[in-house]
């Protein structure tokens, strides 16, 4: 019954799920909830880190195969199913990025789908498909594609050329600043988020919403290129 | 995840890999890119102007397997043709030919991307030169 799974704080509103019932202690059967519901936190995006891992770790305890060895079969399987929607849960929403995409796909924002039907408009209508990122950061993470290549060849060649290196060591310094920056902005629309959420009647919300949702998706691709870019770069130049 | 021998075959020995003229007023240059991965491709065409035919094409991408197996065949598949007929081509036909599972389904779509923006950036040079083409002819 819908009922029992999941219960919803008197004051705030906020859903959780039920683990465990509350009069005799036993595993529910997990219900298909989304990992906020699942931890009992409201549908935001700056979240008190500290609090979910003290939930997780008693949860954990309490779901962990080793109590339930001698329980009935339903209830350790079921045990077995919570923990596992534990562990994911909680992996998802420790992480800041992770956190950021699971709530985009939850709120319906499929960037692969995105992409795929607006390269479909352009095929149709002999428009040009806008790039979602801008043309000179493709640009750049084009050239500097190139330049590590050329490392990579040199290196293997046992040859080395002091301004090649020095190139990739300043694109290098940009492109850390670039994610640092990436994610700040990225928090920024975080705390808009969050502001509508709390705002949840306000009229025009909906359009808001989908505004900053829209502005996460856009900071996370581009901050998928840069992330690349720093990888590839670290590992062109320790190899 | 184990990809087909097409995309094997085309992931070692890629056709038509290099780069053209960006500024050579006959060709075009398609530069894209994936967000979900952050890949990179760029594909070049080279069309006679009076025949509107794609009489070269290269590209040069940064990417999975199935991002330089899907350019390397859009180059093939590109040249020879004119430039609506390459416009016809799509993503689904790469999909198919390389058999590419459905989380390869993007790097297909990046070439269809590709090939549309080059033929894009053509089109544009093309108008941009034409009063001057009509001028010098009088
Ligand atoms: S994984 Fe992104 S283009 Fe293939």
């Amino acid at each position: 019954m819908p009922g029992e799974a999941t219960s919803s704080c008197w004051s705030c509103g906020t859903m959780r799920a039920v683990h465990f019932c509350s009069s005799c202690g036993k595993v529910q059967p997990p219900v298909p909830v989304d990992y906020f519901t699942f931890f009992g936190f409201p549908r935001k995006l700056n979240l008190d880190t500290s609090a979910l891992e003290k939930e997780f770790y008693a949860l954990s305890r309490r779901l962990h195969p080793d109590v339930f060895g001698q329980a009935d079969t339903r209830e350790r399987s079921w045990s077995l199913e919570q923990s596992s929607m534990l562990n994911d849960a909680y992996r998802t929403l420790k992480d800041p990025i992770k956190r950021t995409e699971y709530l985009l796909r939850l709120e319906g924002v499929e960037l692969e789908e995105q992409s795929k039907q607006a390269t479909e408009k352009a095929r149709a209508t002999g428009e040009l498909k806008k790039q979602v990122v801008p043309p000179d950061l493709l640009e750049e993470v084009f050239e500097l594609n190139m330049h590590l290549e050329e490392l990579r060849i040199q290196k293997k060649l046992g040859e080395d050329d002091p301004a090649l290196l020095e190139e990739i060591g300043k694109a290098k310094l940009s492109l850390e600043e670039k994610y640092e920056a990436l994610f700040n902005e990225l928090k920024t629309e975080w705390n808009n988020w969050d502001k509508s959420v709390d705002n949840g009647t306000a009229d025009g919300t909906n359009d808001d919403r989908r505004r900053i949702l829209d502005k996460m998706l856009d900071v996370l691709n581009r901050r998928n290129y840069v992330r690349n870019l720093v990888r590839d770069v670290n590992e062109a130049l320790e190899n | 995840m184990s990809y087909s021998d097409k995309v094997i075959d085309h992931y070692n020995n890629p056709r038509n890999v290099g780069s053209m003229d960006k500024k050579d007023a006959d060709v075009g240059t398609g530069l894209v890119g994936a967000p979900e991965c952050g890949d990179v491709m760029k594909l070049q065409i080279k069309v006679n102007p009076q025949t509107n035919i794609i009489e070269d094409a290269k590209f040069k991408t940064f990417g999975c397997g199935s991002a330089i197996a899907s350019s390397s065949l859009a180059t093939e598949w590109v040249k020879g043709k004119t430039v609506d007929q390459a416009l016809e081509i799509k993503n689904t036909e790469i999909v198919k030919e390389l058999a590419l599972p459905p989380v390869k389904i993007h790097c297909s779509v990046l070439a269809e991307d590709a090939i549309r923006a080059a033929i894009g950036d053509w089109k544009k040079k093309q108008e941009a030169t034409k009063p001057a083409a009509v001028q010098a002819a009088q």
